[in-house]
């Protein structure tokens, strides 16, 4: 165990941590700030990961794309076109109350993934797409990971910033009257459905460049990586533990999850092989154990939602 | 108290590693990567068996270099890039290994070699990716494969339907990368040489009927289907509602529908029209010593990937005994021990292949799937053949060209 192997993994582990903490924070914007239970969380990160892909990788026979595109387009690209794409979907989808909702946004997700893999000429079926370029991909491999983690440290603080400055505002305190009250909401003249879709398509957005970000990660994409259950459940399952409703809650569900996923793998190989590879199946059950206690013991997540003074008062006033 | 304890245990943990590492100093330590939970997980552990197997043989047969052991780190892919490319960095950085064999699928396979191990320039064999992108990755020669690739039996299948007269057919595929590797480059082949494709379409798994896909297909007036599916799993239902309503007459398939299940669940006598490709390992006597192995170890050599993750594995260590354990010389190594001409090597045969290194003969390794001969890009032909159902099982009619 050299140490310079240590700080490649642990760069390397931070890289997708930043990724999935993009993911949470953008389902905190939907569910925890507006309780919009979204399950389709896979299917706006393939739209991102899938739009900056096509915009920015090398010509290939038989499928669209070989625009080759600078990077920073590609990753606007993604952003717009996972709202352009929730725009609708939330207009037709968030009339439906919160399990409605869960059961649709699984479908959308669903049918994204099966055009995914099915549509060649756009997204090359289920071969996927490679040869996608990353930022300061030339350099080493130990600086090209590090230049990658400054990104995506850059676009997590960013939009951690951008999100906790939305929430501070009015317009966060209104998603909150929204989600605890609806018709009191709408009794104090907020006009509800069209602030739900603002939020809607703010967290799209967001995992739309999730995608992004981690397609650029790979350098390739294929359907496996849009399974709901690394790109969806898994991303509840953050937001739960870290705590829905607070933005650093999410973030550090999004560490706590990675950590038991890739670390205590660390700590298991050192058993004898036949253990080591059951202990493998063993972390699968030991994430949905955690997110059995949290609920029973700790359903507010480990860093519950912060409730200023102003704001708790009303809120037991309309909850009676 | 509890926390106290705990540390101590990690601590003692960590620091047995430490101590264990320096001791053994020319050993040389590898990883195997496979889909251990996830969706493959049933294929999983008849692959890291064998790999296992391969670990032993050489360990057992005076191990690496002067003394020293071939070790292994297990890692799970899940079959998705994101676990895929956690496991095999873990492995890179964190063990040290020097080659990974594996991972399994080949999403896996592609995010794993472009974001850790060709930067890393690792060297990477894997026994099951077998899609066609593989081939275009920009590897610096260090991603090679003990599996063909889908694109060699499906233009094999073409070649030898058109040989055998076949001049019209329809395609019927499971929309997956296997399926469709497969159906792409049979159409791209049989055109090319002149065949008609009159019907070519995808479906999905696990639907209860397939007649409509099958009416759809038969309208183009192909009396041929060829079906690239699985025999144990919705090829079966397509393959017995295309037989029910005699949509066709002649059916193909390749190796994925060359299932046991096929016979039992339709009977030898409906199957008279129904023909299968299958890769077949060539150097017969290295396959019996691989099955007797495997077998005497307690497992099933039938099992799918089970030949080629023994020859990714052992052709690993043979490279790496070559290259006196140099990473930068593995993939050259790689490639010496791997081809012609040299004297051939077979399952089991480490101590006979460490000998002639040693004595600095050329070797060339002859596996249990195949002889292994890459071509530039780090590919194998694989060999075909072409079976019909006899009794309960099947049988070699024709070599596939």
């Amino acid at each position: 165990m050299e140490l310079i192997g240590l700080a490649n993994y642990a760069v390397f582990i931070a890289i997708l941590i930043g990724i999935y903490a993009l993911l949470s924070l953008g389902l905190n914007i939907q569910w925890g700030f507006t309780g919009l239970f979204n399950a389709g969380i896979a299917g706006f990160f393939a739209i991102g990961a899938y739009t900056s892909a096509i915009l920015t990788s090398p010509h290939v026979a038989g499928r669209v794309g070989g625009f080759e595109l600078p990077i920073v387009v590609g990753w606007a690209g993604a952003i717009a076109m996972a709202a352009a794409i929730a725009w609708p979907i939330g207009r037709i989808c968030l009339r439906f109350r919160s399990d409605y909702l869960a059961i649709a946004t699984i479908g959308v997700a669903e049918i994204f993934r099966l055009v995914i893999k099915s549509e060649d000429w756009l997204t090359g079926g289920s071969r996927g797409i490679t040869g996608i370029p990353r930022p300061f991909g030339d350099f080493d491999y130990m600086a090209s990971q590090l230049a990658y983690l400054a990104l995506v440290v850059l676009a997590v603080v960013a939009v951690y910033l951008l999100v906790e400055r939305q929430l501070r505002a009015p317009w966060g305190r209104m998603m909150r009257a929204i989600r605890d009250n609806e018709h009191a909401a709408a009794a104090m003249g907020k006009r509800v459905e069209a602030r739900r879709l603002q939020a809607f398509i703010f967290g799209c957005a967001l995992m739309g460049f999730a995608g992004a970000l981690f397609v650029h990660f790979n350098r390739s994409i294929t359907p496996e990586a849009i399974d709901p259950m690394i790109a969806t459940f898994l991303i509840w399952i953050m937001l739960i533990l870290g705590g829905s409703g607070n933005n650093r809650g999410a973030i550090l569900g999004a560490v706590v999850i990675w950590l038991i996923w890739s670390i205590s793998e660390l700590l298991t190989d050192r058993l004898p092989t036949e253990v080591a590879i059951q202990a493998k199946y063993i972390r699968v059950f030991i994430i949905g154990l955690m997110l059995q206690l949290v609920l029973r013991f700790r359903p507010e997540g480990i860093l519950p939602e912060e409730r200023r003074k102003e704001a708790a008062q009303p809120r037991t006033a309309t909850n009676a | 108290m509890k926390g106290k304890s705990t540390a101590a245990l990690a601590a003692s943990l960590l620091g047995a590693a430490l101590i264990a590492s320096p001791a053994h100093a020319q050993n040389q330590k590898i990883a195997l990567v496979s889909g251990i939970s996830g969706p493959i997980a049933a294929m999983a552990p008849a692959m890291l068996e064998a790999m296992k197997l391969a670990v032993t043989h050489v360990n057992e047969q005076g191990g690496i270099g002067s003394g020293g052991k071939l070790e292994f780190v297990v890692g799970d892919d899940a079959c998705n890039p994101q676990n895929a490319t956690d496991a095999v960095t873990k492995a890179v950085n964190i063990d040290r290994v020097i080659g990974v064999v594996g991972p399994a699928c080949s999403g896996a396979v592609l995010a794993a070699a472009n974001s850790v191990t060709v930067p890393a320039g690792v060297l990477m064999i894997t026994s099951s990716g077998t899609s066609p992108q593989i081939t275009g990755i920009d590897d610096k020669d260090l991603v090679f494969r003990t599996v063909p690739s889908d694109d060699y039996q499906g233009r094999a299948l073409a070649r030898t339907l058109k040989a055998r007269g076949t001049e019209k057919v329809a395609v019927a595929y499971l929309n997956n990368d296997y399926g469709k590797g497969l159906a792409e480059a049979f159409k791209d082949e049989f055109e090319s040489i002149g065949g008609t494709i009159a019907g070519y379409s995808g479906h999905e798994a696990g639907k209860a009927s397939y007649r409509s896909d099958l009416a759809q297909l038969a309208r183009g007036g192909a009396d041929t289907l060829v079906i690239f599916d699985y025999g144990d799993g919705t090829g079966l239902v397509l393959l017995r509602q295309a037989l029910e309503n005699s949509f066709f007459e002649n059916y193909i398939g390749a190796d994925g529908m060359k299932s046991e299940a096929v016979i039992r669940e339709l009977g030898a006598d409906n199957l008279k029209t129904f023909f299968t490709s299958s890769p077949v390992g060539e150097a017969s006597a290295s396959l019996d010593a691989f099955n007797k192995a495997f077998s005497a170890a307690g497992h099933d050599p039938n099992a799918i990937f089970a030949t080629t993750s023994y020859d990714a594995a052992f052709l690993m260590a043979l490279a790496i005994e070559k290259a006196g354990g140099d990473r930068a010389k593995l993939s050259q190594a790689l490639r010496e021990v791997a081809s012609a001409p040299g004297e051939p090597i077979l399952v089991g045969e480490w101590a006979k292949a460490k000998q002639l290194i040693a004595e600095g003969k050329e070797i060339d390794y002859k596996g249990a799937a195949g002889e292994h001969e890459f071509d530039e890009k780090g590919d194998v032909p694989g060999n075909y053949a072409f079976f019909q159902v006899s009794g309960t099982t099947y049988e070699a009619i024709a070599e596939m060209k």
